[in-house]
């Protein structure tokens, strides 16, 4: 039997009969064989990159030459280096103006297509398509559209009679384009989410709440959302997960000159997350070392803010 | 059911110490560089001549087969992946002339040149450039594929317009100094109101530090960036900023596109393939463009290198296919096919570079290309170049766009480059 090329699985030959009795996982090594695939690969490409990863950031290494050793002196940096806290911050942003009205908005559009309407399935690969659609056709786009003569969203403003803003040469216009670009892809997929757990919810409990004489939106928060809780969780903690991670929506949707790094994030750094600084310090300055400090550093952030996000929702369902 | 976790993760780690005794034990010869015939050549699309490869397959196809892959993405950290992997390392190798300054302390990977002749070459290239692939310990890793000498593009009928020199040579004459440029943009701007001769305050300091023989780190790992010459190039900067002349348009947004056919941003300072990019982007402004010198002297952006990996088994052989491949003749293929400006002044003369463009109104541009590659300063460009020089960068950007106080900015821009030579390990 092979299960994958190249790695042949390591199983036990059967032992001849004056082998002492078998035990725990000698009784049941085929089963382990049969599930070892999916570790090994973690293994190799998941587990060890991880670990050297770590071992990387306790050394200087430009990516070629001989490692140094530098203890935590990395880590000692790290935690002082104003650029990674602002990073932090420009993340967390970023990721709060995208994902409350990300998660509103893909509740009211689940909630509706829940509601019988026609075409059901034609609407939920629409709002499914801006997921799978390249984050780097889309930044294009969206970078026409936040332009400031000629773009949509500055032509929609002056048509209600308000000012033209520079939204990609301010700071909080930058953040606000990058947020509306990742709101704009995950409302869809998250909307399909919150489908699939509305779908769950018996039908016999919204006519208890009709006969009962509850209105649609009693029974909106008295009911459905109780329910969706499960969901919506999942939805925060990936969300978060994602959010934190954000990379390549800023880094095309402000991709200046050649003779620019693109990875500073504009004017005052004010798109640069921690994905980009991670990326500027490892692959714009060769700082390998410090690269992988950085990484484990945004690991941190992203793991607190998951614990958080999970405590909340939790706490609010106990209640 | 539940599943406990304990009772998970130690099935799980059962699971994989059981298997990764036979999976990970059985090391494997993975081959490095070329084996036999085979030779691999690595560069980036663009990057090189697609005829030149062409033939230069059929031409050593008798001895070798050549392989030459286009890498695409990000392709330096995919180059240096495969070298620190040791593994399917490519015998020849495009560097790229922005990543130069971080090859170079490791010139141990490639093979010095001059131990394969290559001294005998060197009168065919610019000097400046050949400079620019030699080691510290003065080993040569690579030849020279390109050269990006700067130049300022212009619209002449708005130059007329604005009461401005329009003519190539007038304009290189008369605004031969960064302090006559900005007198142009500021006449342009009152004649045109809501044109700008400028696109971005970055551009004027990168290119006033390019036109000089220092940077932002010195051989000795030494901080020079709060010297003078850093300081005067800031000025300069600030200087166009505060006379007004900048636009505050975002490059590559539809605004730019339009402002630039309109006439509105009619110049830029920038290296030779932009003619290339303004082709592609502005198809429609064909005939309105002319080539004059830089203001303030010829710069330099980018222009790569061939390097010979140590993983090669057969460095003569490789060497022979490169140098064939950088010769004066195929530079000047180079240039016609993917703009790549020739890094052997020979190829200067030749027809094929001196016929006349259409899209710069049948102007000859290699008389303002080719003098302007001559003349280029050699820098040392210190491996911490890009870290340290990135806060000044990144200051200079808020002065232009969010009207930070340069004083202020200057400061903050110092302080952040004294950390960071802290933490690099250089002095400051």
């Amino acid at each position: 039997m092979v299960v994958a090329e190249q790695t042949p699985p390591a199983v036990d030959r059967p032992r001849p009969a004056t082998a002492p009795p078998r035990t725990g996982w000698r009784k049941h090594w085929h089963l382990y064989a049969a599930i070892s695939p999916f570790y090994l690969l973690f293994l190799a490409f998941g587990l060890i990159p991880v670990g050297f990863s770590l071992y990387l950031s306790l050394h200087r290494w430009d990516g070629l030459g001989s490692m140094e050793w530098a203890g935590l002196t990395q880590y000692q940096y790290l935690f002082t280096d104003t650029d990674f806290w602002q990073s932090i911050g420009t993340t967390l942003i970023i990721w709060a103006l995208a994902t409350f009205p990300m998660i509103f908005l893909a509740m009211v559009t689940a909630v509706m297509l829940n509601s019988a309407v026609r075409f059901k399935n034609a609407y939920r690969f629409a709002y499914f398509l801006p997921n799978v659609t390249s984050v780097v056709a889309v930044a294009i786009v969206f970078g026409s559209v936040f332009s400031t003569n000629f773009g949509l969203v500055n032509a929609l403003l002056q048509a209600v009679g308000l000012d033209q803003v520079a939204w990609l040469n301010t700071p909080w216009g930058i953040k606000v384009a990058i947020a509306t670009l990742m709101t704009w892809q995950w409302t869809g997929y998250n909307a399909i989410i919150f489908l699939a757990g509305l779908q769950t919810i018996p039908g016999d409990l919204y006519e208890a709440a009709r006969i009962d004489g509850a209105g649609p939106v009693q029974t909106f928060f008295r009911i459905t959302l109780p329910l969706l809780r499960p969901t919506l969780l999942f939805v925060l903690v990936v969300s978060t997960v994602t959010g934190l991670q954000s990379f390549s929506e800023p880094q095309v949707l402000l991709q200046t000159t050649a003779n620019e790094s693109t990875f500073s994030g504009g004017p005052d750094h004010a798109g640069r997350t921690m994905v980009l600084y991670f990326f500027q310090q490892t692959f714009d300055n060769n700082d390998f070392g410090y690269g992988a400090a950085v990484a484990w550093g945004i690991f941190l952030v992203v793991v607190l803010f998951s614990i958080i996000n999970w405590r909340l929702v939790q706490r609010r369902g106990e209640q | 059911m539940r599943l406990s976790r304990r009772g998970l993760l130690r099935a799980g780690l059962a699971g994989t110490a059981a298997t990764a005794l036979g999976g990970l034990a059985s090391g494997c010869a993975v081959p490095t560089g070329s084996t036999g015939r085979n030779m691999v050549l690595w560069y980036w699309s663009g990057g090189l001549s697609d005829t030149v490869v062409k033939k230069a397959k059929a031409r050593y196809g008798g001895s070798v087969d050549l392989d030459a892959i286009q890498i695409g993405g990000y392709y330096r950290s995919k180059l240096i992946t495969t070298l620190a992997g040791r593994a399917h390392i490519p015998d020849i190798a495009g560097l790229r002339g922005e990543d130069m300054a971080s090859y170079l302390p490791n010139a141990d990977q490639f093979v010095d040149l001059r131990t394969l002749g290559a001294e005998k070459l060197k009168d065919r290239y610019l000097d400046w450039k050949w400079q620019q692939a030699v080691a510290p310990d003065g080993s040569l890793i690579g030849l020279p594929i390109d050269v990006g000498p700067v130049v300022h593009y212009y619209q002449p009928a708005v130059y007329e317009r604005g009461g401005l020199p329009h003519e190539a040579a007038d304009v290189s004459r008369e605004l031969d100094t960064w302090e006559k440029f900005f007198a142009a943009g500021e006449r342009l701007k009152k004649r045109l109101p809501g044109t700008y001769i400028l696109t971005d305050v970055v551009s004027v300091f990168e290119m006033s530090i390019g036109q000089g023989t220092t940077r932002f780190v010195d051989e000795d790992r030494h901080f020079i960036g709060d010297g003078p010459h850093v300081r005067a190039c800031w000025d300069r900067a600030v200087e166009a900023k505060r006379r007004g002349i900048v636009s505050d348009i975002v490059a590559g947004t539809p605004d730019s596109i339009s402002a630039t056919e309109k006439g509105t941003l009619p110049s830029q300072l920038n290296a030779s393939w932009a003619a290339g990019d303004l082709k592609l982007a502005y198809p429609k402004t064909k005939g309105r463009w002319r080539v004059a010198d830089c203001p303030g002297g010829p710069s330099n952006v980018g222009g790569s290198f061939l390097a010979i990996t140590k993983a090669c088994r057969e460095p003569e052989r490789a060497f022979e296919i490169i140098s064939w491949m950088l010769d004066a003749r195929n530079q000047a293929q180079g240039f016609v096919d993917a703009g790549l400006f020739p890094s052997t002044p020979a190829s200067y003369g030749m027809p094929k570079l001196r016929e006349p463009d259409p899209f710069f109104g049948g102007q000859i541009t290699m008389d303002v290309f080719g003098p302007a590659a001559e003349k280029i300063p050699v820098a040392f460009n210190s491996p911490y170049d890009i870290a340290l020089g990135q806060p000044i960068r990144d200051e200079i950007k808020n002065v232009g766009v969010l009207g930070k106080d340069p004083a202020k900015a200057w400061e903050d821009a110092m302080g952040k480059c004294r950390r960071i030579a802290k933490h690099l390990g250089v002095t400051f």
